[in-house]
């Protein structure tokens, strides 16, 4: 094998349109890693709603649908889920949550209400446009959920306990999914990505040095891009990861080997 | 090859315990997408194995190497990797499958010998087989390296103390390996089946049936009802998460172990 097919410039491995027909609801699709893995599903054949909070007028490339809704607030989830299904033709077959929020803050300065609006879009975001999807008629299908390394480990140098909390989290979630929907053929794996260059990662006061100390710590010695994790989620949404579910797939250049 | 591409990497792979089981569902899947494949087996059925697969998936001439050998014998896994080289122009992909269950037996009843057999070819032979790919891939500054662990290794169940410890040590390895050659850009990560069509398994629910004289159907039942997604695992499945880990698509993913076992949870 040569060169990559023009389609995927990530890759040259994906033989063929793997989500051809396939109907998918991506949320957090407007920016990041949401955005990266909306386009890769697109360019792999799949129709593609999305769903943000908000959406920059530059964002809506590859989308059937773009729906605007607060991934923790219930009516706003059934509403945008309801209008994805109708623009898909049918209920979604692949569902990636991706919305999420980032805060730092050291635990004894984290106000109950910062905690709470980082577990309502990470956690709660998550656990309601599942199951809003399911009961709108998934059938045999793919759920994939955007974890984080943060799950595993603690820091001080950079404190996001509650978003570290909410990953783990989600984490859980997905084995839940994976225990409790198995028998509808849906198959549920957690994505956990270590240091990616997103509009979400915040070098320090001087980006130079920032970024190299975050390079230092990464066996791979680099970032990873939004693309490297949807390519991931693609394969994890797809026939090739048929015999996965309930786990939790590392994207993180090495920090968790260490 | 007829590959008139610019690229001088060799689409090149070896297999360790490719005679059967899911070392021969990794060379089928590998082969298919167009690699060239060595397996290795301790078992001279590989050679049946290569021209079986050869003529099933239609390949050209050369595109297989069957070679008989020991993982757990140094100087022939370095001859081997040397034969590959010298096959294949280089070596891009070495996955290290072989491996054996062992006796079901209680530690206190298990004899040294039987752990040494276990220890040997689960673990010695995966040092081995990575040692002698890794001193190819560090001097290529290329290629990546696939070990097979198991869902026994992070949840052991009495009875297979010395398989539990010898893939336990394998995900070691693997993650010490890939904090190594991740400076080369050489990526190292394990896959982890559970419960799985193959001979291993079979011989496992047979010596659980004997034991609880169910019978080896009922046991066969209560393994696939372990599974959520209600079935065992095949060659197919691992060979798919192998070409996935050794595929430009896993890029970022070095020092992982990816687990392939239908949502299995135990404790």
């Amino acid at each position: 094998m040569s060169a990559a097919d023009p389609r995927y410039p990530w890759s040259g491995a994906p033989s063929a349109a793997r989500f051809a027909g396939r109907r998918a609801l991506v949320t957090g699709a407007a920016s990041g890693i949401g955005a990266a893995v909306a386009a890769r599903l697109a360019l792999e054949g799949a129709g593609v709603a999305g769903m943000d909070h908000a959406w920059a007028d530059i964002s809506g490339r590859a989308f059937v649908a773009r729906l605007t809704a607060d991934v923790s607030d219930p009516a706003a989830v059934d509403a945008a889920v309801q209008a994805a299904a109708t623009a898909l033709g049918g209920a979604p077959d692949v569902l990636v949550n991706a919305a999420g929020v980032y805060r730092i803050r050291a635990l004894l300065d984290i106000s109950p209400d910062e905690w709470d609006e980082v577990m309502a879009v990470n956690l709660r975001g998550t656990f309601l446009v599942a199951t809003t999807v399911v009961r709108a008629g998934m059938g045999p299908g793919a759920i994939v959920n955007l974890s984080s390394v943060a799950a595993y480990e603690g820091s001080a140098a950079e404190p996001s306990g509650a978003y570290n909390a909410s990953k783990a989290g989600v984490s859980s979630l997905t084995r839940q999914m994976a225990a409790e929907w198995a028998g509808r053929g849906i198959r549920a794996v957690a994505i956990a990505p270590g240091v990616i260059e997103t509009p979400m990662l915040r070098l320090m006061d001087d980006p130079a040095t920032g970024r190299r100390y975050l390079e230092s710590a990464v066996p791979l010695r680099r970032l990873g891009t939004a693309a490297e994790v949807s390519a991931v989620v693609c394969f994890a949404a797809s026939p090739e990861a048929a015999y996965l579910t309930g786990t939790t797939i590392v994207v993180d250049g090495g920090l968790l080997a260490e | 090859m007829t590959a008139a591409s610019p690229d001088p990497a060799p689409r090149a792979a070896l297999v360790t315990g490719a005679a059967a089981g899911l070392g021969e569902g990794i060379s089928r899947r590998l082969a298919a997408d167009g690699w060239a494949v060595a397996l290795l087996d301790v078992s001279p059925e590989v050679l049946a194995t290569a021209v079986r697969l050869a003529a099933e998936l239609d390949l050209p001439g050369g595109r297989l190497r069957p070679i008989v050998a020991d993982v757990a014998d140094a100087a022939a896994m370095d001859d081997a990797v040397a034969a590959v080289v010298d096959t294949f122009g280089g070596l891009r992909l070495a996955v290290a499958n072989a491996g054996i269950g062992g006796p079901s037996c209680e530690v206190a009843d298990l004899t040294a010998a039987d752990w040494d057999q276990v220890l040997a070819v689960n673990l010695r032979g995966a040092f081995l087989t990575c040692r002698a790919a890794a001193r190819v891939m560090r001097e290529a500054r290329a290629g990546s390296i696939v070990t097979i662990a198991s869902l026994f290794g992070r949840d052991p169940v009495a009875g297979g103390a010395a398989y539990c410890a010898s893939k336990a040590g394998v995900e070691a390895l693997t993650r010490s390996l890939s904090l190594e050659l991740a400076p080369y850009g050489v990526r190292v990560n394990a896959v982890s089946p559970g419960n799985m069509a193959t001979e291993m398994h079979w011989e496992e629910l047979r010596a659980r049936a004997s034991a609880s004289s169910r019978g080896f159907e009922v046991e066969l039942e209560a393994a696939r009802r372990d599974v959520p997604l209600g079935r065992h695992g095949t060659g197919a499945d691992v060979g798919a998460a192998v070409a996935f880990l050794a595929s430009d698509d896993a890029s970022y993913i070095t020092g992982h172990t990816l687990s392939v076992n239908g949502g299995i949870q135990r404790t």
